[in-house]
């Protein structure tokens, strides 16, 4: 259950009509709920078991995603199916600082993905499988006899991947090979004529004594990625946790890819409600995550949920190729220039577009229409009309004058009449003007219709 | 500890109140050499919550920030958080403020204005910040006094007068009342002694008087209602 943080107890089963226990949650574990137990023998112990029916498509869609998300570590990666991924980390060793680091970095970098996995790191795929399978976490290196670490393995793990039928493996058990030990010191050519010479082969391809090639998985072109919740939400903080997971999936996608995107889109599937689509947009391209994450989280902040979500998708096309960033040794000079970007986002996707501007100059002689909002960071168009005094503050709407204020005449006046094509038309006489104890004061004389004082701003 | 025992304590250890405090960055230039000889460090402070008090806006605040305004380094934004009216394009290009920097905000709510000035003020992108909020408690200036310290940033919290009497974390508290041709500016608070008497500070709040109508390609020359005005000019 990867969109929650603690699923409780909860078990996957399989068959039909007697189904199975196929996999169980730690707490389920923890109270006796074991795989292979049946389903009626579970729920007798413990009766709130959460169920999920077993879903092969969502198991073959994860694998490939994990084959994709595994694309940041190495770019040789293949799918052992039902569930495994091989990846070829001969070439990546010196990057990541030796087996055992890029094993440590991988086994904390999965849970962000809601994963967890059985590692090992052998030189061949077969005897990795298998010591991921029954040692997880052992890391063989290329030793003289390192295939003797296979010795101890259960015999059964012959059978992974269907390179032995089930009827060989009894055999090698009536015969009284219990590990994969017993398994090779058994004559090659009695195997053979017992038709069991699927053994030498299987154990000769893990001791790297026979070719054992794979294809490489290719990451898709388009990013995809679902995450159904455990139960129906109705906030959007649970929403927030689940959109982490896809994103940290999307991130290394992206890095498997050496690309960067500036959008992608957060779909919200409702239960009988058309699905919310939130478009998030960065302000450059990049695949950085703590930055889609902060994005995600304005924006889910900002949204009123119509209905509740039963499960999330992450979409993105539109790849922009990104060079790598170079490490520098006087920090990044792009830094700064990263961060006025990354404030406009964030104010942008919790504000609204619409809050977040900046003010230009505008050819008009009209005041109030001499300015125009523009978007942050764009220059202005040089060339102003040429004016008299202007204030620094202009009041959204001109203001009647309080006739009891004392105000001097400073200078003044000047007459601005514009704008009787548009319907817009004004004639006013302008004045700069001190109002005793508030400042300096910007007021007009209506004179069509004559008679009304306006205040239109204050020179602050 | 007695006075000769703390003189010998090195300098910048302890901060004697009758004295200005010397922070460890120099200020920024405020543009009037009589107010940076009365503020320690000889300028705006550089990450500090800075209060100023005024009537109501549009007496003279902005003519106090423009020289300040003038300078900011490029690529960094200028935030202008909820301003009470609007910022005029045209005199701010001619008084010199880059407008390609200025980030005007303008949230619809109390709580989202303070979300504004924190995410301002964490960026880091910001070379000074400028809010406008009527009602402030002790906590929230507590919190944005922190995050001005954080990130180095100035904050220019503009309040109302009657905010003044609140008390505040606020480095720096400044009182704003026009006069003739002339801002008196009040430190009611700072990092060093109280100040005797207000500051006055010869500010020219309206630019030079252009050309004026001569260039105005749709204006007549000066009608005469001067008769007019003069009603109006009681006083003063």
């Amino acid at each position: 259950m990867r969109g929650v943080d603690d699923p409780g107890a909860l078990a996957v089963v399989e068959g039909h009509p007697r189904p199975r226990v196929v996999a169980a949650t730690g707490a389920a574990r923890s109270r006796g709920v074991a795989p292979g137990s049946s389903l009626a023998g579970a729920l007798a112990v413990v009766p709130e078991l959460q169920l999920r029916t077993r879903d092969p498509a969502l198991e073959a869609a994860t694998l490939a995603e994990l084959a994709t998300w595994a694309g940041q570590f190495t770019s040789c990666v293949s799918l052992d199916p039902p569930h495994a991924i091989v990846l070829e980390i001969s070439a990546s060793l010196r990057l990541f600082g030796g087996a055992e680091a890029l094993a440590r970095r991988i086994a904390t970098a999965l849970p962000q993905l809601g994963l967890t996995a059985a590692l090992a790191v052998a030189p061949t795929p077969l005897a990795a499988n298998w010591l991921a399978r029954a040692r997880p976490g052992s890391v063989v290196g290329f030793a003289p006899a390192w295939w003797r670490r296979l010795d101890p393995l259960p015999v059964a793990l012959l059978a992974e991947g269907g390179a032995v039928s089930g009827a060989t493996l009894e055999l090698l058990h009536g015969i009284g090979a219990r590990c994969l030990g017993d398994a090779a010191r058994l004559p090659r050519d009695g195997l053979a004529r017992r038709q069991a010479g699927a053994v030498s082969d299987a154990l000769a391809r893990a001791r790297g004594e026979l070719p054992d090639p794979r294809p490489w998985f290719v990451p898709p072109e388009h990013f995809e990625s679902r995450l159904v919740l455990p139960a129906c939400v109705a906030t959007t903080e649970p929403l927030l946790f689940a959109a982490r997971r896809l994103v940290s999936g999307l991130v290394a996608w992206l890095a498997a890819r050496h690309a960067g995107l500036d959008r992608c889109r957060l779909h919200l599937e409702h239960e009988a409600h058309p699905e919310t689509v939130l478009e998030i947009a960065t302000g450059q391209p990049g695949r950085d995550e703590a930055r889609l994450v902060l994005l995600a989280r304005e924006h889910l902040a900002a949204l009123a949920l119509p209905a509740p979500v039963e499960a999330l998708r992450l979409t993105a096309d539109a790849l922009i190729r990104l060079a790598p960033p170079s490490g520098d040794l006087f920090g990044d000079p792009a830094a700064a220039r990263d961060g006025a970007a990354l404030l406009l986002e964030r104010l942008r996707a919790r504000l609204g577009a619409g809050a977040v501007h900046t003010v230009h100059p505008y050819p008009d002689h009209r005041p109030e229409r001499a300015w125009q909002a523009a978007a942050p960071g764009a220059h202005p168009a040089p060339g102003a009309l040429c004016s008299g005094a202007r204030p620094l503050w202009l009041l959204h709407q001109p203001r009647a004058l309080d006739s009891t204020r004392a105000l001097t005449l400073l200078s003044g006046p000047e007459r601005i009449e514009s704008g009787w094509w548009d319907g817009a038309d004004i004639r006013r006489d302008y004045y700069v003007a001190r109002a005793a104890g508030a400042g300096m004061w910007w007021i007009f004389e209506q004179l069509d219709p004559p008679g009304g004082w306006y205040v239109h701003g204050f020179f602050g | 500890m007695s006075a000769a025992a703390l003189a010998t304590l090195p300098a910048g250890l302890v901060w004697r109140a009758d004295q200005l405090a010397r922070p460890a960055a120099d200020g920024i230039p405020t543009g009037f050499a009589a107010l940076d000889a009365e503020l320690p460090g000889g300028g705006w402070p550089r990450g500090a919550l800075i209060e100023l008090f005024a009537e109501a806006p549009g007496i003279g605040e902005l003519a106090l920030l423009l020289p300040t305004l003038r300078a900011v380094p490029a690529e960094r934004w200028i935030a202008w958080i909820a301003p009470p009216h609007l910022p005029y394009a045209p005199a701010l290009a001619a008084a010199g403020v880059p407008l390609e920097q200025l980030l005007l905000l303008t949230p619809a709510s109390h709580a989202e204005r303070l979300w504004s000035i924190r995410q301002a003020l964490a960026s880091g992108a910001c070379a000074m910040v400028l809010a406008w909020l009527a009602r402030a408690d002790g906590a929230a200036l507590r919190r944005l006094q922190l995050a001005a310290e954080d990130s180095a940033t100035p904050l220019y919290l503009f309040r109302p007068l009657a905010a003044a009497r609140q008390p505040s974390p606020a480095s720096l508290r400044l009182r704003l009342v026009p006069g003739e041709d002339m801002l008196a500016v009040d430190i009611l608070k700072r990092r060093g002694p109280a100040l005797g008497a207000p500051l006055r500070l010869a500010i020219r709040q309206s630019p030079e008087p252009g050309p004026g109508p001569s260039c105005h390609a749709l204006a007549r020359p000066d009608p005469a209602r001067i008769a007019t005005a003069s009603v109006h000019a009681r006083g003063g």
